[in-house]
């Protein structure tokens, strides 16, 4: 037997291991400093009070039951805004997918950084903001959330959709081609049946993320559960708010449970 | 004059490999010729140069007296619908029926409207139910097409080629993803249903025994280039022999 080149075991070598958590130990100590000016400093300590006032206002927060049905339309209207969002996103993202997808795209160096563009700018800006935009745009209420969703998940729905006619096998479009079929034949027929799967599933769990998104926007006047959430807070009804949150939680939840049964079932 | 008749063609990828070094070819009618060659020898690329799948850059390809690689892009089109492609690895559409996929055969020459709704028209319907009869996958019609076996799979690509109606096969190594026995069945099933349809074919394989059992004619391959071309019956054991480098 001949002897091996390598010494010792090449995947524990001593050096590497100790730069390693040398690195990790200098990360932590640096997070703990700059912790101390911004947590300790920056906390107002003496407005905390004692331990028995924090436990007594955290106890402000258990929920008004009588207060709970009041929240009932409040929350369908927030589920009807995560769901319009979501619906006019997913269309709106079937012509930047197409742009976006190098494969397909009409044209490298034009319709492709075009549709790239209109990904990045829409995942790269957080909700409320364009909440803001849009109810400066066309006034408070359910509409300019609605907008504000649904620009915000163009971005998801059409990045991955994008990946997706990326990573279709080129077989099958090849053999529509190959029948003399039209563009639009090849790619319903050669790309649609490959992208669909990823595309329903990935709907559907922006949907459930708009639910949650859609719950905060009307802080900011987009409509919503959240526009009653700001309500009972500047009334310093914390008991009220307790309700909203426990209220939102279990839409959450449900919807969460009801998208995965959906999801389950198409794919 | 031959029905295909391929003259210089030529086919360099942008990475440089000479996949095709000006290839001559004519195929008779009812005319089955088989492609011989290893992999990479340029089979592949032969045929996808003849319905310009891959876009050739050097020669021509006239069929049925169209020069195919003068043509613009509706022209090809049309032409393109008379040519049946079978290939390799099936190339179904996974999520669809067997017979949706038998059936989009046809998408070249239906209206945008039928396609999108896949309400194809009764009569390519009941011609769709004979070639899955012809085939024999009448009993697998409703099953979505990867739930089939190799075998099975082929047949409706074979069914789907035939479905265009078309004047030519051009078959792409369509036993290389199946075991020998069912690599036989389909040979059997091309060559009948090439004979049938009165229809040539051109058929690429990498094994020799297929080549001289299911063949008019022999064309060996090499590099991309043509280094015979004789009928199967004369063909000399030396002569394949050179295709695969093996010293004699």
């Amino acid at each position: 037997m001949s002897t091996p080149a390598i010494v010792g075991n090449p995947l524990r070598e001593p050096r590497i291991i100790f730069r390693r958590y040398a690195i990790i130990a200098i990360a932590a100590a640096l997070v703990l400093a700059l912790g101390k000016y911004t947590i300790v400093e920056e906390t107002d300590w003496e407005r905390m009070g004692s331990a028995a006032e924090i436990a007594s206002t955290t106890l402000d927060f258990l929920p008004d039951l009588a207060f709970f049905p009041e929240t009932f339309l409040p929350l369908l209207e927030t589920l009807l805004i995560a769901l319009w969002g979501t619906t006019l996103a997913v269309i709106m993202a079937i012509p930047v997918a197409y742009l976006a997808a190098r494969n397909i795209t009409p044209h490298p160096w034009i319709t492709y950084p075009l549709g790239r563009g209109l990904i990045v700018l829409s995942r790269s800006t957080h909700e409320i903001i364009f909440a803001l935009l849009f109810v400066s745009a066309v006034g408070l209420g359910p509409l300019p959330g609605i907008m504000a969703l649904a620009v915000r998940s163009v971005g998801f729905m059409a990045k991955t959709t994008a990946e997706a006619i990326e990573n279709a096998s080129p077989g099958p479009i090849e053999a529509i081609r190959a029948t003399g079929a039209w563009p639009v034949m090849v790619f319903l027929y050669g790309v649609v049946p490959q992208v669909f799967p990823i595309f329903v599933g990935n709907a559907i769990f922006q949907l459930d993320i708009n639910i949650r998104r859609a719950s905060i926007l009307g802080l900011v006047g987009g409509g919503g559960i959240g526009y009653m959430f700001a309500e009972v807070m500047q009334n310093l009804r914390y008991d009220r708010a307790g309700t909203i949150v426990v209220g939102i939680t279990t839409m959450v939840i449900l919807g969460e449970f009801i998208s995965n049964r959906i999801r389950n079932r198409i794919i | 004059m031959a029905l295909l008749e391929v003259v210089g063609l030529s086919k360099t990828y942008p990475t440089g490999e000479a996949a095709l070094k000006s290839v001559d070819i004519a195929v008779d009618a009812e005319e089955i010729v088989a492609i011989l060659g290893l992999s990479g020898s340029g089979k592949s690329t032969l045929l996808r140069c003849i319905n310009r799948l891959v876009e050739p850059d050097g020669g021509s390809v006239v069929f049925d007296g169209t020069d195919i690689t003068k043509l613009d892009k509706p022209a090809l089109r049309k032409a393109r619908r008379h040519m049946g492609m079978i290939f390799q690895e099936f190339n179904l559409i996974d999520r669809l029926t067997v017979l949706e996929n038998v059936l989009s055969g046809a998408l070249g020459v239906t209206r945008t409207w039928r396609g999108v709704f896949r309400a194809f028209k009764n009569a390519d319907i009941q011609r769709a139910l004979e070639l899955c009869e012809r085939v024999g996958i009448t009993d697998q019609i409703r099953k979505r097409a990867d739930q089939l076996s190799g075998g099975q799979r082929q047949r409706v690509g074979i069914a789907r080629a035939l479905m265009q109606q078309p004047r030519i096969l051009l078959v792409d190594e369509p036993t290389s993803s199946l075991d020998p026995k069912i690599g036989r069945e389909v040979m059997d099933l091309l060559q009948s249903v090439a004979k049938e349809a009165k229809v040539p074919m051109l058929v690429s394989v990498h094994d020799v025994i297929l080549a001289r059992n299911y063949s008019d004619r022999i064309v060996g391959l090499q590099n991309g280039m043509k280094i015979f071309d004789e009928r199967t019956a004369s063909v000399e054991a030396e002569s394949l022999d050179r295709i695969y480098n093996i010293a004699s």
